[in-house]
């Protein structure tokens, strides 16, 4: 995609979680989304990568209910996971990751000031 | 149109189905089901596989969904049952319709077929609307091809660049073709196709206006600004034409609507079945003049009251009434009813704070990182060209001068644009699209970034037109009226490497692009973003290492150890030619 990620203050209100997790194993991938038609070489065109069904080890629990372990959905996006990758995952109330690069959206200081101002 | 599906999980699930257009039978009513059933028990995925097992019956199937299944779940399912445009199976729809407990509907009884209509004399003939694709009859075994030539002017499409969207039977028929991506049909498009024989040959070429597919055409004609070339040729005329006639400036019999904003003047023109404007075609006015340009494909925009974009005669005095309307937003800024989410803020900042920075740009809700990872390079290596390229007008106005490339001489003529410094904002403060990062107040703000960008948006059509990707050297040429280039770093690392060095050393802008399609995984906790182009700020050698220095538009986001968090960092040539696909350089 290429977009910065949206604005935390747009995100944090629609996180049921935030959690320290990493990917311990994909469980189902979508259909491939149809490919955007670019001249080589471009860069922003837009394309996403599939849907993912993904298990989540959890570390650490800064926002919601307790869990160990969560199976969420990482939509089309235009990022993908593989088992190993992790950091912050904000998630919402249906299982989908937030945030338009999942792990790599923000940064645990920029989420935790976030969730300060919002307490 | 799209059908109405609350849940999204079921919607993106139905929309894939309605891409492919294939039939949906049993093993697709089982997946609504393990969307829709899904709880606190299972997870869509785990109840799949439940509902899978061997020996669960179809009552026991349905007993499953319906136990996590909410009342809205269930008025989709019925959604897709009475409004759906993918065919169900007898089977599958019968098995929701129990789902839903709704008494099963008996098969209405298939209308006799009717006889195929043989090829026409052109070799390929369309039969029916377009509701689930393209269909028709050619020759046996050929295969189709098409291009939506409504969207194509957008793009870099050449009329006959068409994707193959099917095939043809043993008896010649093809059914459920359809174009994807960008050139996806909507209803009242125009769709070009022709079939392929086996031995090479093709049927001549046939046009189709897309119907059936919504409830009403909604996409007006597109209109590629940067290919109208307008030329002062005396006599108080001046020249209109194609720039690049192998590509269209719009969809064949759109009607242009071109306004002098000095005069007040219009003029119409109807689009060629090339793509073009009629040999000839001229307009009243004179260098300096600017036109504002409204299309209509004869159903929307027919009163000419939406203007797409403006064209500046080069030469002349720059006018004093062609201040440009604001450029509309891209579409993900529009709500469902096509209004803007976002309204204008004046901003009234200076216009350089001290001279222009590659710090100063900050990539907004835009995709265009082309555009700002350009700007941010040419104001490294070449500030002065930035200074000369956006000017205060000293009464709240600024005029910004592109360079266009004409093909036909090979030199660049001057595009002024004037803008006012309103820019769309957000609600809580701060602009939307580009801005600078020394601030976010409207009295504060650095200027120079978010102008130009309006001012490019303005030119090339709209935030939307250069918000779905784009080529960094484009921009270098746009901005500077020099030649660029770009180049494959694939196994280039020498090459790359001495590119590097020359373009820095010389004071050139320069940048690069990371891969997109099918690597985006390999990107995922690098800090660096797949799809996307970064600054080259420069070049270090420590021992025999040598770096790349890169920024990301962003102003934020990079490799972890590389200091603050301010977007530039330092890759090892060997990991730069590995996570980057092409570099851009002024030649």
């Amino acid at each position: 995609m290429a977009k910065p990620p949206e604005p935390i203050e747009d995100v944090i209100p629609q996180a049921t979680w935030v959690v320290d997790a990493e990917v311990l194993e994909v469980l189902a991938t979508g259909p491939q989304p149809p490919k955007v038609e670019a001249k080589p070489g471009a860069t922003s065109t837009g394309q996403k990568t599939a849907s993912q069904t993904v298990k989540l080890k959890v570390t650490r629990v800064l926002h919601g209910e307790k869990v160990a372990e969560l199976v969420v959905e990482k939509p089309e996006a235009g990022y993908a996971l593989r088992a190993g990758n992790h950091g912050p995952f904000l998630i919402d109330s249906t299982k989908t990751i937030l945030g338009r690069y999942g792990p790599d959206s923000y940064s645990f200081e920029r989420i935790e000031k976030a969730l300060a101002a919002k307490r | 149109m799209p059908i109405n599906i609350g849940d999204r999980k079921l919607s993106t699930l139905y929309s894939n189905w309605e891409r492919t257009a294939q039939p949906l039978g049993k093993d697709q009513a089982l997946e609504i089901l393990a969307q829709v059933g899904d709880g606190s028990r299972w997870n869509a995925a785990s109840l799949l596989t439940e509902l899978k097992k061997p020996g669960v019956s179809p009552e026991k199937q349905i007993a499953m969904a319906q136990a996590g299944m909410t009342a809205g779940e269930k008025k989709d399912i019925a959604t897709i049952l009475d409004q759906g445009k993918v065919p169900l199976d007898a089977t599958a729809r019968s098995f929701l319709e129990k789902v839903i407990g709704r008494a099963s509907t008996p098969t209405p009884p298939t209308p006799p077929t009717p006889p195929t209509p043989p090829p026409a004399a052109t070799g390929l003939s369309v039969t029916g609307n377009q509701a689930q694709g393209l269909s028709g009859v050619t020759r046996a075994g050929a295969t189709i091809e098409a291009i939506n030539i409504t969207t194509a002017p957008g793009g870099r499409l050449h009329m006959d660049d068409t994707m193959v969207v099917g095939k043809a039977d043993a008896s010649g028929q093809f059914s459920l073709a359809k174009l994807t991506g960008e050139q996806q049909m909507r209803e009242g498009d125009l769709v070009r196709m022709r079939a392929r024989y086996a031995d090479g040959t093709t049927s001549d070429w046939v046009t189709v206006k897309a119907s059936g597919i919504e409830a009403k055409d909604s996409r007006n004609a597109v209109v590629a600004l940067f290919r109208i070339g307008i030329s002062d040729v005396g006599g108080g005329k001046v020249s209109v034409d194609n720039i690049n006639a192998s590509r269209q400036v719009s969809e064949p019999g759109a009607k242009l609507q071109f306004t002098n904003n000095r005069t007040g003047e219009k003029a119409l023109v109807t689009i060629t079945e090339t793509g073009g404007f009629p040999a000839g075609f001229t307009l009243n006015g004179k260098a300096g003049d600017s036109f504002s340009i409204a299309a209509s494909d004869g159903v929307n925009n027919t009163t000419f009251a939406q203007a797409t974009g403006n064209v500046t005669v080069p030469g002349g005095a720059a006018s004093t009434t062609d201040l440009i309307p604001d450029p509309a937003l891209h579409k993900d800024e529009l709500d469902a009813a096509g209004k803007p989410k976002f309204s204008t803020v004046n901003f009234t900042g200076p216009l350089f704070i001290d001279a222009a920075r590659p710090e100063d740009v900050q990539q907004g809700q835009l995709g265009n990182c082309y555009f700002p990872a350009a700007m941010a390079a040419i104001a490294k290596h070449n500030p002065d060209a930035i200074a000369n390229l956006i000017k205060d007008n000293g009464d709240g106005t600024y005029t910004v001068t592109f360079k266009q490339k004409d093909w036909a001489t090979g030199k660049f003529k001057e595009v002024p644009v004037k803008v006012d410094g309103d820019l769309y904002a957000r609600s809580y403060g701060g602009a939307l699209y580009g801005h600078s990062s020394n601030s976010s107040d409207p009295k504060k703000m650095e200027l120079w970034f978010p102008l130009v960008e309006k001012a490019y948006a303005q030119w090339k059509g709209s935030y939307n037109t250069i918000g779905n990707g784009g080529h960094v050297s484009d921009v270098f040429q746009d901005c500077m009226g020099v030649d660029a280039s770009s180049m494959s770093l694939a196994s280039n690392g020498e090459r790359a490497w001495e590119q590097i060095v020359k373009t820095v050393d010389a004071k050139k802008p320069l940048g690069a692009g990371t891969f997109g399609e099918d690597q985006e995984a390999k990107y995922t906790n690098t800090g660096v973003y797949a799809n996307h182009a970064y600054t080259i700020m420069g070049y270090e050698k420590s021992g025999t290492d040598r770096f790349v220095v890169l920024r990301n538009p962003w102003g934020e986001s990079e490799p972890a150890g590389n200091g603050a968090n301010d977007g530039i960092f330092k890759l090892k040539l060997e990991d730069f030619t590995k996570l980057y696909q092409s570099m851009y350089f002024q030649t």
